[in-house]
């Protein structure tokens, strides 16, 4: 059997290593590589369909939008969920991101094709990314007042924030290259993992991905809209939460107390239920 | 009637060491004329286009039908085979340079042994050696056959690796050529004994996580090798051989 034999040192007329040749099996970079790409998807790109789907609450107005911001901070260990999930993988990939972007070297004057232009525009689409999200949580999530004790200023808060133009266009720059970012990142997670290992299907897959990053800008646009839109313009500060709800739901035990029949009368009714209906 | 001429500028360079300089050249149009036939010309009188005599050029050519991938360079700031490049299809003055990602020798001589280096690093053969007669390997259906010609062609020229933005000093990347042969060895019957080592090598580093799928080596590449699909398909099988590795261990 054939043995790779050491490579002849380099002739000595020969000045400037070059690339050095592969480090066969050897270094943990093949990891961090593919734990950046992975987190790309999940959880940062989940996390990213959540949040978009949870602004367009906002479309709804101050209460709906509310709502899911109760309904967000009311999940189980969600301060652990927000750090394990969000944050961290967030830094990582950011991090990671940026150290892979300064090993490469762009050629975009020389060979202006568009997979060129993509991988350079993945680049500058994740710097901005990365530096509106450390903007973003900075100011909604630890500055100014607390959502997670009142999910009913959230409304409020994101609308004095884009009550200026600048941060309008900020916000609008940054959700272009957010969904641009996530929506050639998993074209990229595709082609990279062999998920699309054939020409016409990453071509195909393309289609599918520029619709689905359209959409989700757009769905992204349309909910900044909502807050600087005339539609409600000038929220209250705070907005009444889930009252109504828990006002129903304690009058329902009580009128059911009160109409309480024993079931198995002749002429009870169905169910206290429909009587508890009707009373309302 | 007038003849027609074509200018040309060549980037020198006498040693490793010594400072580029560019010089021109205005060469009498012959039809069918190539770069390496206008580097033929000129080695035949030395003679720059302001009249000063200098020397030939020194570069790397062999087959001159783009069959060898020796004369790769950057022509016009494109790196492609300077045999097959027509002076008819390119714009005047024609600029020839050498490749910028390997360890010049002088003119447009590179060392690309980096390719063969990494081509051993993967192994990148079919094992047939033995004591003894092993007789006949495996038959290969015609179908696998045709699957599998289009990586067979590659000419070793280092122009996938040129073009890449990732493959550098910095990177040490192994190049879309490497991963394509991997591709190739890992399909053949017998040569796929090899295919967990060669699957294991391309994890080190400088290794298939690096490509970050520009696709500039697909575009440039002169033999059409679907260079891109091998990336997906070896990069799949990478993956799942680290994860069976690690589960195993």
């Amino acid at each position: 059997m054939a043995t790779v034999q050491p490579a002849a040192p380099r002739p000595a007329h020969i000045v400037g290593r070059g690339p050095e040749p592969l480090r066969a099996g050897k270094g943990t970079s093949f990891l961090w590589h593919k734990l950046h790409s992975l987190l790309g998807i999940v959880p940062i790109g989940a996390f990213l369909l959540e949040h978009l789907l949870s602004n367009f609450e906002a479309l709804k107005g101050p209460i709906a939008y509310g709502e899911q911001v109760k309904f967000l901070n009311s999940l189980p260990l969600v301060r652990v969920l927000e750090w394990v999930f969000i944050f961290l993988p967030i830094l990582y990939h950011g991090i990671y991101g940026v150290y892979i972007w300064l090993r490469g070297k762009s050629n975009i004057v020389y060979y202006p094709w568009a997979g060129n232009w993509m991988y350079l525009m993945q680049r500058y689409t994740g710097l901005i990314a990365f530096a509106y999200i450390g903007y973003h949580v900075a100011t909604q999530r630890f500055m100014g007042v607390s959502l997670p004790e009142n999910p009913g200023a959230a409304f409020a808060k994101v609308q004095h924030e884009l009550a200026n133009p600048w941060i309008v266009a900020v916000y609008v720059i940054a959700m272009i290259a957010v969904c641009w970012h996530f929506a050639y990142g998993v074209w990229l997670f595709a082609a990279k993992w062999g998920i699309t290992p054939g020409e016409t299907a990453r071509r195909r897959f393309g289609y599918i991905c520029v619709a689905f990053g359209v959409l989700l800008a757009g769905m992204g646009l349309a909910s900044i809209w909502a807050f600087v839109g005339p539609k409600y313009e000038n929220a209250p500060e705070n907005v009444p939460l889930s009252y109504q709800r828990t006002e129903i739901r304690e009058q329902r035990t009580e009128i059911s107390c009160i109409c309480a029949f024993p079931a198995n009368l002749p002429g009870a009714p169905d169910s206290q239920d429909s009587i508890v209906d009707r009373a309302l | 009637m007038a003849t027609r001429t074509v200018t040309f500028e060549f980037k020198r360079q006498a040693s490793p060491e010594a400072a580029a300089v560019w010089e021109k050249f205005e060469l009498e149009w012959r039809p069918g004329m190539n770069v390496v036939s206008a580097m033929m010309e000129i080695a035949r009188n030395p003679v720059t286009a302001d009249g000063r005599p200098t020397t030939p050029i020194a570069y790397d050519s062999n087959c001159l039908e783009e069959i060898c991938g020796s004369c790769a360079m950057r022509i016009n700031g494109k790196a492609r085979m300077a045999c097959s490049a027509l002076v008819d299809n390119l714009e005047q003055p024609i600029k020839v340079e050498p490749l910028t990602k390997f360890p010049l020798v002088r003119d447009l001589q590179v060392d690309r042994s980096v390719l063969f280096e990494n081509l051993m690093r993967v192994k990148a053969w079919v094992p047939v050696d033995g004591t003894y007669d092993l007789g006949s390997g495996p038959r290969v259906y015609p179908q696998e056959q045709e699957a599998n010609y289009p990586l067979s062609n590659c000419i070793s020229c280092c122009c996938c690796m040129e073009v890449c933005p990732q493959f550098n000093d910095v990177t040490g990347f192994v190049g879309a050529a490497t991963i394509a042969q991997v591709k190739l060895f890992n399909n053949h019957p017998t040569g796929k004994v090899y295919k967990e080592e060669r699957l294991r090598a391309l994890a080190g580093d400088g290794g298939i996580q690096e490509c970050g799928f520009a696709q500039n080596c697909v575009e440039v590449c002169p033999k059409q090798i679907p260079l891109t699909n091998a990336i997906s398909d070896v990069g799949r099988d990478v993956v799942a051989q680290k994860i069976k590795d690690w589960l195993k261990s």
